[in-house]
C-alpha cells in the first residue's frame, strides 16, 4: 500500500481513534517508525482528540493503585502486602515508600473534596440512535435527545413517504405494558421536536426502545399500534 | 495546589521524571491520576481493568518521560493518550465487549468538564467541540462512541444496526470533515 498523503491522513486518524485494528494497525505502526511525517499526523490527532477527554469527569483512583505502581517499578523497595507481614520487624528506608503512598492517598482525598465545587459545563446529547432498514445504506430517521429539557429530535434522512392513506407513528416501547405514542412523524426535510412527558421520559430511559408503525392518516385511532410495526430501534447512550 | 497546575508545571514534572525524580513522579500522579482514571473508567466500563490500565500508563510515563516533546501535544494530552491506548489494549486483549445500552456499562449521566482550571484543560477542546457540530449526527456519534467507549467497527455496526461498511465510511468521512475544520 502506498503512503499517499490522503491515506496517511485517514489512517492516522483511525489509528488514534482506535478503530484501525489487526494487520492494518501493525502496518501503520511500521509506517510510523519509518516516517516523521506519519508520526506528526498521529500527534496531530492525539492532541486534537484528547480535547474530548477534557469533558470526562475526573475520578480518583482507589488508594491501592499508587502503591501498586511503585511495586511494579521498584519491587525491591516496596514489598508486597504478604511479604510485608513477614518483614514487620525491619525498619529503615524500606518503609519510606509505603508511607509516601499513604501520603498520596491523603492528598488525593483532600483534592477530591476541594474539587467538587466547580461550575457545570454543557452536555452532549445523552441518547441517540438511528432507525435503519436493511439494505438501505443511510438511516431512515435519526433520533437524538435535544439538550436536557425532555425533548427528542427526529430527523428524516432516507425515509420515504408512507402509502397515500397512511402515516408513520412513533412509539416508546416500555419494558412492560403498551407502547406509548409520540405521534405521527414526518418524512420530508423537517426536523420534528417531540416533547416528552415525565412518564414517557421515564419509560424511554428504562427501555431505550422506539418503534414505528404504519397507521391510518393522523395516527392510530385507538391509542395503541394498529398497523404493522415497521421498525424497532434501541437508543444508545453517549 | 490543583488551581496552580498548568501545562508548564506538568512539563517541568515530566522533565524531572526523565531524570528519575520519584518525588516529581508522585506529584504528577497526584495531579493527573484522577483525570486519567476518569477516562480509563469511562472507556473500560469496569473498575478492575481501568485500574490496571492506569498502572500501566504510569509505568509507561515513568519509563518514557524523556521521550515527551512539545510536538507531541500538551503534556496532559500526551498522558491522556497513553492512558487511553493502554485501556484499549487491555480491552482488546481481554475481549471486553462493548454493548450499547448494556446496563452493566457505566452510566454517564453528564459530561461535565473535569474539575480543573482552564489552564489544565486540553488545548483546543472548545475548538473541537465546535467542529463536532459540523459533522452529521451519525458521523459524530460513531466517532464519539469509538473515542469514549472504544467501540470497534463491528460493535458500532451492531449498536447502530447498520452495515459495517456504512459505519466505516461514517467514521472516515467524519474524521476528514473534522480535520478540515480543525485546520481552519
Amino acid at each position: 500500500m502506498k503512503k499517499t498523503p490522503e491515506r496517511i491522513e485517514s489512517l492516522a486518524a483511525e489509528y488514534v481513534l482506535g478503530s484501525l485494528k489487526g494487520r492494518a494497525r501493525l502496518r501503520f505502526e511500521r509506517w510510523m517508525m519509518e516516517s516523521y511525517r506519519v508520526r506528526q499526523e498521529v500527534w496531530f490527532w492525539e492532541e486534537k482528540l484528547s480535547g474530548l477527554a477534557a469533558v470526562v469527569p475526573e475520578e480518583q483512583p482507589p488508594a491501592r493503585v499508587w502503591p501498586a505502581i511503585q511495586q511494579r517499578l521498584w519491587p525491591e523497595e516496596m514489598p508486597r502486602a504478604s511479604v510485608s507481614q513477614l518483614s514487620e520487624r525491619r525498619t529503615g528506608p524500606r518503609w519510606l515508600w509505603p508511607s509516601w503512598g499513604l501520603l498520596a492517598t491523603a492528598a488525593a482525598l483532600v483534592m477530591a473534596v476541594l474539587l467538587v465545587q466547580q461550575p457545570e459545563p454543557e452536555r452532549f446529547p445523552m441518547l441517540s440512535g438511528a432507525i435503519v432498514q436493511q439494505d438501505v445504506a443511510d438511516p431512515l430517521w435519526l433520533v437524538s435527545e435535544a439538550g436536557d429539557d425532555n425533548r427528542l429530535r427526529l430527523r428524516p434522512v432516507a425515509a420515504s413517504a408512507a402509502e397515500s392513506d397512511k402515516d408513520y407513528e412513533l412509539w416508546v416501547v416500555p419494558e412492560e405494558g403498551q407502547p406509548l405514542s409520540l405521534g405521527v412523524i414526518p418524512v420530508g426535510d423537517s426536523v420534528l421536536q417531540i416533547e416528552l412527558s415525565d412518564a414517557v421520559r421515564a419509560a424511554l430511559d428504562k427501555s431505550r426502545t422506539l418503534a414505528i408503525s404504519l397507521e391510518p392518516v393522523g395516527g392510530s385511532p385507538t391509542g395503541a399500534p394498529t398497523g404493522p410495526i415497521l421498525h424497532v430501534t434501541k437508543l444508545y447512550e453517549l | 495546589m490543583m488551581e496552580d497546575t498548568s501545562q508548564d508545571e506538568l512539563m517541568g514534572l515530566l522533565g524531572a521524571i526523565a531524570r528519575q525524580d520519584r518525588q516529581a513522579f508522585q506529584r504528577l500522579y497526584e495531579k493527573v491520576a484522577g483525570r486519567m482514571f476518569g477516562l480509563c473508567q469511562k472507556l473500560a466500563g469496569q473498575q478492575e481493568l481501568a485500574e490496571e490500565a492506569l498502572q500501566d500508563a504510569f509505568v509507561r510515563i515513568w519509563h518514557h518521560a524523556s521521550e515527551y516533546h512539545s510536538d507531541r501535544g500538551s503534556p496532559m494530552s500526551w498522558m491522556m493518550t497513553i492512558a487511553r491506548y493502554r485501556t484499549l489494549d487491555l480491552m482488546r486483549a481481554r475481549k471486553v465487549r462493548q454493548t450499547a445500552g448494556d446496563e452493566a456499562l457505566n452510566h454517564v449521566e453528564d459530561e461535565r468538564a473535569g474539575p480543573l482550571d482552564a489552564s489544565m484543560q486540553m488545548d483546543g477542546s472548545a475548538a473541537l467541540t465546535g467542529c463536532l457540530d459540523e459533522l452529521s449526527s451519525v458521523q459524530r456519534d460513531s466517532i464519539l462512541l469509538s473515542y469514549y467507549r472504544g467501540f470497534t467497527h463491528e460493535e458500532l455496526s451492531m449498536a447502530l444496526s447498520t452495515p459495517i461498511g456504512t459505519v466505516k465510511s461514517w467514521i472516515r468521512r467524519g474524521l476528514l470533515v473534522l480535520k478540515r475544520c480543525l485546520e481552519r
